[in-house]
């Protein structure tokens, strides 16, 4: 008889299903790549702009966020090269790409807002809401401890955020970026690297 | 006592692995799914024609830097069909449920 057509038992045939499964289910593809350069991009970020105003008085500080465009370039480049090399679509990869989507266009309408209504000292505090959901969502998805803390640790500091001035609010963002982008970027890719 | 007719499609090792593979992911590319099975591509390539023959995956074929590149998908019809392969099997291993 052949191979392919050979009459199975029924242990053998749950036994197929289920290493499938586990082939498919134990699959970690997210290598932190994109939270550590974003972790590390906003952090630098954060403190050369508080070392400006705080240190220089320069008001014009702001424009060191413009580096973030460059990021951004960057980050379109390395996804396409991603899916290229791509050989597998799963659903929590898809999932995940939606949650960070809808972040990014929530957060823009958002700072929009806030900027035409003069709240500017809002800002930071409700990027830090808006971002803990995204963090705190991937965690959920991808079954990863670190990324949920940072989400959760993201919403304290944005409480915290309110009662602070713009100035120190982006050292309260430096730590928030420490804590959900950073670390879990690390711990991310030293779990890929160790699963794959 | 009833014992439900195994589907003969799926009943088969590589086919069924092919199945259970597509199930839990949203497309795989036919490397993928030959490096997972440990199947020859030639092997792959017949138990996959007939898996779309039956109407339980789909298959789509692109070019990749000039390379052929087979995409296959789970249909609707091949969900319905493994959770009817698996309520066969149950009906074997607990008869009295």
């Amino acid at each position: 008889m052949n191979e392919n057509e050979k009459q199975m038992t029924e242990a053998e045939s749950l036994s197929i299903i289920s290493g499938m499964i586990n082939h498919a289910r134990n699959r970690f593809s997210e290598t932190g790549h994109l939270y550590l350069l974003w972790g590390v991009v906003i952090f630098v970020c954060c403190i050369t702009q508080f070392i400006m105003l705080y240190f220089f008085k320069n008001q014009n500080a702001y424009y060191v966020w413009y580096a973030t465009w460059v990021v951004v370039i960057y980050q379109f480049y390395y996804l396409a090269r991603r899916k290229k090399r791509q050989r597998v679509k799963t659903y929590p990869d898809e999932i995940i790409g939606f949650v960070w989507f809808t972040f990014v266009i929530c957060s823009f309408i958002l700072v929009y807002i806030l900027i035409k209504n003069n709240s500017v000292n809002a800002i930071n505090a409700c990027i830090l809401v808006m971002y803990g959901m995204p963090t705190f969502l991937s965690g959920i998805i991808l079954r990863f401890k670190p990324l949920r803390i940072g989400g959760i640790i993201c919403w304290l500091i944005a409480i915290s955020a309110m009662f602070t001035t713009y100035q120190y609010q982006l050292l309260l963002l430096a730590l928030a970026v420490i804590a959900a982008w950073i670390i879990p970027g690390y711990l991310l890719r030293a779990k890929f690297k160790k699963e794959n | 006592m009833e014992f439900k007719e195994l589907d003969p499609i799926l009943h088969a090792p590589l086919r069924l692995a092919v199945i259970s593979l597509l199930l839990s992911v949203k497309e795989a590319e036919f490397t993928f799914i030959k490096e997972k099975t440990n199947s020859t591509a030639g092997n792959l390539s017949v138990q996959i024609s007939k898996l779309k023959e039956a109407g339980y995956i789909e298959v789509t074929k692109q070019f990749k830097d000039n390379y052929p590149l087979t995409i296959c998908k789970i249909t609707p019809k091949g969900v319905d069909a493994f959770e009817n392969y698996v309520k066969a099997l149950q009906s074997y291993m607990h008869p009295n449920s």
